[in-house]
């Protein structure tokens, strides 16, 4: 279910306004898209409910299957006779008869058998003979119960980080500084959240390679918390700079223009105004009015600008394009105004992404937890060898045997170098 | 002419077109000679790609950008095709059956000539934008190829498997040749485990390097959200071997289904939806 519904996530764009939906898919399918929030499918409710039940699933998977684990787990491998033992996928047996030293053979194979298998559990009288169990890599039952966990953690750091972090953005001019980052969601509200100290962002630098592509936009930015400069750095795409669980990342960049024009009124008195994208330009004398609509850095080899002029209560005004050296005069009120664009600059507004996510280190965790499942799953075998052995008068027999449930390979080649251990043993 | 890598990797197209042509009549003529001569080439062509590859990387260093060869569509064709040899070869070594070349090299060569020779595809070495500069770029395309390519290999065996199918009952020629099914279950098993194992590794690396770059490690983007469908995929076939206990047939399907969804997640996704791994188109 939920591999079927991401799919119509990545058919539909997501996170577009309402009014794009409207647009391009008429009214019918609109409202359908609307009710079941498919503009934002991953944090739908339904979506959201899907991911509860498949988590739900999973737990309930897992606990029903914990008894049979635990079974495995618990399961006792001495409880064998030795028609079983031969019963085993890896197995030999030696018979010993007619020779004087038997109990001296008897104590080596079973000293060899100790050296080459480490620890051991024992039980006598096993159908007249002693048994010996080498058991390892029953923990590997486990493995996949920590997968499943992983899952949960990743889940829980997500979760986590969504009701303890944010995300938002910030547009910073050079030299400009804040302490806020905004946040806006899909209905176009816009939220400010406070970050608890300043940052400035003092240069910003964007570099292109021959054929036009973009190469580096680098930010340098300073940390001001209760009005000292506390930590300078600069960061670039790929390496952000993170101060008390805040980061911040190379996003985007726009260019800003900062323009000086000359007013000259129609009484012969003249301003020169400065003016930079976001602010207004003011003559509180003349109650003039001045803002930019849109910046051409090349319109015929010099920079242009479309400005509106106006009335400082905003009732009357127009817009003109200013294009430099050549001067323009606009009529607002009984006043004309005579404009000239004296020079351009651009300045750059570095884009950062803000992010606090205190969950991210359960999703790595959840990640680490994930590998080393599959590891222990796919590789760590439950590999179990025995060694039966039992004397009685001039007879000595001895029956080697093995299990495991992953890669048989090497544990054959094990059990083949224990078997030729004992043979030589017993050749002697 | 001048020798630039991007020749040399077409050339490689057409010794891979002959690999499995060579295989093919293995398959059909079952001469130990063929069979020999078609792993001869297929070494030889992996070394070319190998060359071209290194040259690739060498060039990007003479044009001043000096990268990887794994940042565009090309490049991870390519990278593809040689993973997917290199697996075709360990497998080949480890089962020394060479019929089971016929149903591995097609997927190395059909890559090669998409890349060689379609007009979608720019061959030219493109400098890396910000977003590339990192050096999870290398973990993550190799990791995730690493798993693309087993599961071209798996998806391979599936097919074997539903070829050899009711082999039992109208036993021919060509069919006695594949590998037995016991044989042909066990390997896609495995290729499948060692796929998703480097496929999960794949998606965990993007996750880290988003997270780095753009500062979310999730973004539901068209082509996480796919790799995450076909990771489903897989993982639906794991269980249903190791809790159901299916095997063989429905495996095989499973595990062709599996691999219609990568080549979704890795085509699909690039031409047909937008997102943030557009790189991956041109």
């Amino acid at each position: 279910m939920l591999a079927l519904t991401s799919i119509i996530g990545t058919v539909l764009p997501q996170g577009e306004s309402l009014q794009f939906y409207l647009e391009n898919y008429g009214p019918f399918y609109f409202k359908i898209i609307k009710t079941l929030h498919l503009y934002d499918t991953y944090h739908a409710w339904w979506y959201l409910t899907l991911m509860g039940l498949f988590s739900i699933n999973l737990i309930v998977c897992t606990i029903k299957r914990l008894p049979y684990t635990l079974r495995l787990f618990k399961r006792n491998y001495l409880d064998l006779s030795k028609d079983d033992l031969l019963r085993r996928p890896f197995k030999a047996k030696w018979e010993i008869t007619n020779r004087n030293n038997l109990d001296q053979l008897k104590e080596k194979v079973i000293n060899q058998f100790l050296q080459l298998v480490g620890k051991v559990k024992t039980k006598e009288d096993v159908d007249g003979g002693k048994l010996y169990l080498s058991e390892k890599g029953n923990w590997s039952y486990w493995g996949v119960y920590l997968i499943h966990l992983s899952i949960l953690v990743i889940f829980a750091g997500a979760i986590f980080g969504s009701f303890t972090g944010f995300k938002g953005r910030v547009m910073l001019l050079e030299g400009e500084s804040t302490d806020h980052a905004i946040q806006m969601d899909t209905h176009g509200n816009v939220k400010k959240i406070p970050l608890g100290f300043t940052l400035r962002c003092n240069n910003f630098k964007v570099d292109f390679y021959p054929n036009g592509a973009p190469k580096l936009f680098e930010s340098d930015l300073t940390i001001i918390e209760n009005g000292k400069e506390v930590l300078n750095r600069s960061i670039v795409v790929n390496s952000p700079l993170t101060y008390k669980g805040v980061t911040f990342y190379q996003s985007s960049y726009q260019s800003v223009p900062d323009l000086k024009i000359r007013i000259v009124s129609s009484d012969g008195e003249q301003k020169i105004l400065d003016l930079s994208a976001f602010d207004k330009g003011l003559w509180p004398e003349k109650r003039l009015l001045i803002g930019i609509i849109k910046y051409l850095p090349n319109v015929h080899g010099a920079p242009a600008a479309r400005v509106y002029v106006g009335d400082a209560t905003g009732n009357q005004g127009d817009a003109v394009w200013l294009l430099q050296s050549h001067d323009r005069e606009i009529q607002v009120g009984k006043d004309t105004f005579r404009l000239s664009l004296i020079s351009a600059k651009e300045k750059f507004m570095t884009g950062l992404q803000v992010k606090k996510d205190p969950g991210v280190w359960l999703v790595w965790l959840g990640c680490a937890m994930m590998i080393l499942g599959f590891g222990i799953v796919f590789w760590v075998g439950h590999k179990r060898i025995w060694l039966w052995i039992g004397q009685d008068n001039n007879r000595l027999e001895i029956i080697l045997a093995g299990q495991t449930n992953k890669n048989k390979v090497s544990f054959e080649k094990e059990f083949e170098k224990i078997k030729e251990a004992i043979n030589k043993q017993v050749g002697e | 002419m001048h020798l630039s890598s991007s020749y040399i990797l077409s050339l490689t197209t057409f010794v891979y077109l002959g690999a499995t042509a060579i295989y093919l009549l293995y398959w059909i003529f079952r001469l130990e000679k063929v069979g020999i001569l078609g792993t001869i080439v297929t070494i030889a062509g992996f070394i070319m790609q190998t060359a071209g590859i290194g040259m690739r990387w060498y060039e990007s260093y003479q044009l001043g950008y000096g990268h990887a060869p794994l940042s565009n569509l090309y490049e991870s064709l390519v990278f593809f095709s040689w993973v997917t040899i290199l697996v075709y070869l360990v497998v080949e070594f480890k089962t020394r059956n060479r019929v089971i070349g016929a149903f591995a090299t097609p997927f190395a060569c059909l890559a090669m000539a998409y890349a060689s020779f379609s007009p979608n595809v720019q061959d030219s070495i493109q400098p890396l934008i910000p977003a590339l500069q990192s050096n999870w770029l290398i973990a993550h395309v190799i990791t995730c190829f690493l798993g693309y390519a087993s599961f071209a290999v798996a998806c391979g065996f599936g097919i074997m498997y539903l070829i050899r199918g009711d082999s039992r009952k109208s036993s021919s020629y060509l069919l006695e040749a594949l590998p037995s099914r016991k044989t042909l279950d066990e390997l896609m098993h495995q290729t499948i485990i060692f796929g998703f194992l480097w496929l999960t590794v794949g998606i965990i690396t993007g996750a880290v390097w988003a997270n780095q770059a753009w500062g979310t490690y999730w973004s539901w983007d068209p082509k996480e959200t796919w790799s995450l469908i076909t990771w489903f995929v897989y993982a639906t076939a794991l269980h249903a071997r190791f809790v159901r206990g299916w095997a063989g047939k429905k495996i095989a399907y499973l595990s062709i289904i599996g691999f219609v969804s990568v080549i979704f997640t890795y085509f699909g996704v690039n031409f047909l939806l937008s997102g943030l791994h557009s790189y991956g188109s041109s």
